[in-house]
């Protein structure tokens, strides 16, 4: 098994942050049209950085361990340096690149969390 | 129209000053007909829904209704299955049928049958079941008593509405029959709003399936994430179209037994979010599409997350009695029997 199935299998049986935020200062929804992946994000964040992440999601595995890492990765991140997170930072994450057909699955969540993120802004 | 929906059935007699309302009160023996089955027999001679199993019995039921448009009044009609000559060579099973007949102005403010049938059309519109119960003997009298409690009408006697209140609460659960009180005998009429079947995947069986439930009385209600799918183009029989995550949708769902989810769109995407909403709602039938193989693997998984084995045990996997067909409306065959199935009491 290569790693970057590893790691998606892994967050797909054990996803960080799955289910929703109460009190959630904003949220997100996000859709693949064709394959019918659905996404929400919500955050939570005090002045200055997001505290709490969490995400729902009828969706593959790659979507759902895309969605499990960057949940984990934004805890703690200053606002403005969460809506810098990148294709870049998911691939390594996922420790591999998906194959082209489902790259789509995996951006999916970080587009989502792109927008919660600006709409964080907004809320704050 | 439902034929269990008698106000329903008589809003298609417009025109008819008066009905026979004909109820299968009681039957033993074999008869296809469940007890509660309706027809109304109209004054210019139409026929809506059935109360036996037709031929000559039927016969009987219509003639003694015309008679008692004309008449006025109510009967208890006994027929016996065995008395005639197709019993002699076999052809019937036998038994009784005993059916009511009483009649209705629908139109008649005054008429306590017709608001009493009012009264539950409008509890089975608000989703509520609701029991209609009436003398089998003297004069026309119902009290209603809807799921919530709620009463409608009065059987003539406090004490005893409050008898027929309290064994209105087991009719729910068990289903219409007649019941002695004090020697006098009372139907207990149970109408339920029809069964509810939640379509996950919006596909080619799914199309089959909203066509299917049109025909068997069910409400469906098709869900998908994907808006090119889940269209009024592809599902012009569904009642509803529900876009959006599945598992929000299908949670928003009351769940009660006359709810049924078929989860067809074989994509574990949803099977898992809609399974962990679904499989400790007291919904009375859940399925999913898949082989066994891929039946177990769910279950594994869900087993990890703490679902016990008696919860895991009420999905239905792989989905359907197993008729052999492999199109479509085959398939949706097949699920929508093992509904019927599962619905009165027999193994999916």
């Amino acid at each position: 098994m290569t790693a970057f199935r590893a790691v998606v299998l892994e967050h797909f049986r054990h996803p960080r942050n799955r289910g929703p935020l109460a009190d959630a200062h904003a949220s997100a929804e996000g859709a693949n049209p064709l394959c019918g992946d659905r996404i929400r994000i919500q955050l939570r964040a005090d002045d200055e950085a997001i505290t709490d992440a969490r995400f729902t999601a009828d969706a593959c595995a790659l979507c759902v361990a895309s969605a499990s890492l960057l949940t984990e990765h934004v805890r703690g991140m200053r606002i403005g340096d969460a809506a810098l997170v990148d294709v870049a930072w998911l691939h390594h994450s996922l420790e591999g690149e998906p194959p082209p057909g489902r790259r789509r699955c995996a951006q999916l969540p970080l587009e989502t969390m792109h927008r919660a993120v600006t709409a964080l802004g907004g809320a704050l | 129209m439902a034929t269990h929906d008698v106000i329903g059935d008589l809003d298609l007699l417009t025109g008819d000053r008066a009905v026979t309302l004909a109820t299968l009160v009681a039957a033993s023996g074999s008869t296809s007909k469940k007890v509660g089955a309706k027809m109304v027999v109209g004054e210019s001679g139409r026929l809506i829904g059935g109360v036996t199993i037709g031929g000559c019995v039927d016969a009987q039921v219509i003639e003694a209704a015309d008679e008692i448009i004309t008449t006025g009044g109510r009967r208890l009609l006994s027929i016996s299955l065995d008395d005639d000559e197709a019993f002699e060579i076999g052809l019937t099973c036998g038994g009784t049928v005993d059916v009511l007949l009483e009649r209705i102005a629908p139109r008649n403010a005054r008429d306590v049958i017709a608001a009493a049938h009012r009264a539950a059309h409008a509890s089975l519109e608000s989703g509520q079941a609701a029991v209609i119960v009436t003398p089998l003997d003297g004069s026309a009298a119902a009290l209603v008593v809807t799921e919530t409690g709620t009463r409608h009408g009065s059987l003539g006697d406090m004490a005893l509405d409050d008898a027929v209140a309290s064994i209105a609460l087991d009719v729910f659960r068990d289903g219409s029959r007649v019941e002695t009180i004090e020697d006098r005998r009372f139907f207990f009429d149970r109408l339920a709003p029809p069964m509810t079947l939640v379509i996950v995947g919006a596909g080619q069986i799914a199309m089959s399936l909203t066509r299917m439930a049109r025909e068997l009385e069910m409400r469906s209600v098709v869900v998908d994430g994907r808006e090119r799918y889940a269209t009024r183009e592809r599902f012009p029989d569904a009642d509803e179209i529900r876009i959006g995550m599945p598992s929000d949708i299908v949670g928003e769902i009351a769940p009660n037994q006359r709810v049924a989810v078929a989860l067809i769109a074989h994509d574990y995407k949803y099977d898992l979010p809609v399974l962990r909403q679904l499989l400790r709602a007291p919904i009375g039938y859940l399925g999913m599409l898949g082989s066994t193989k891929r039946g177990a693997a769910v279950r594994e998984l869900l087993r990890d997350e703490g679902f016990t084995d008696d919860e895991l045990a009420r999905i239905h996997t792989p989905i359907g009695l197993a008729l052999g067909g492999k199109s479509p409306p085959e398939v949706a065959l097949s699920i929508l029997a093992e509904i019927v199935a599962v619905r009165s009491g027999k193994r999916g």
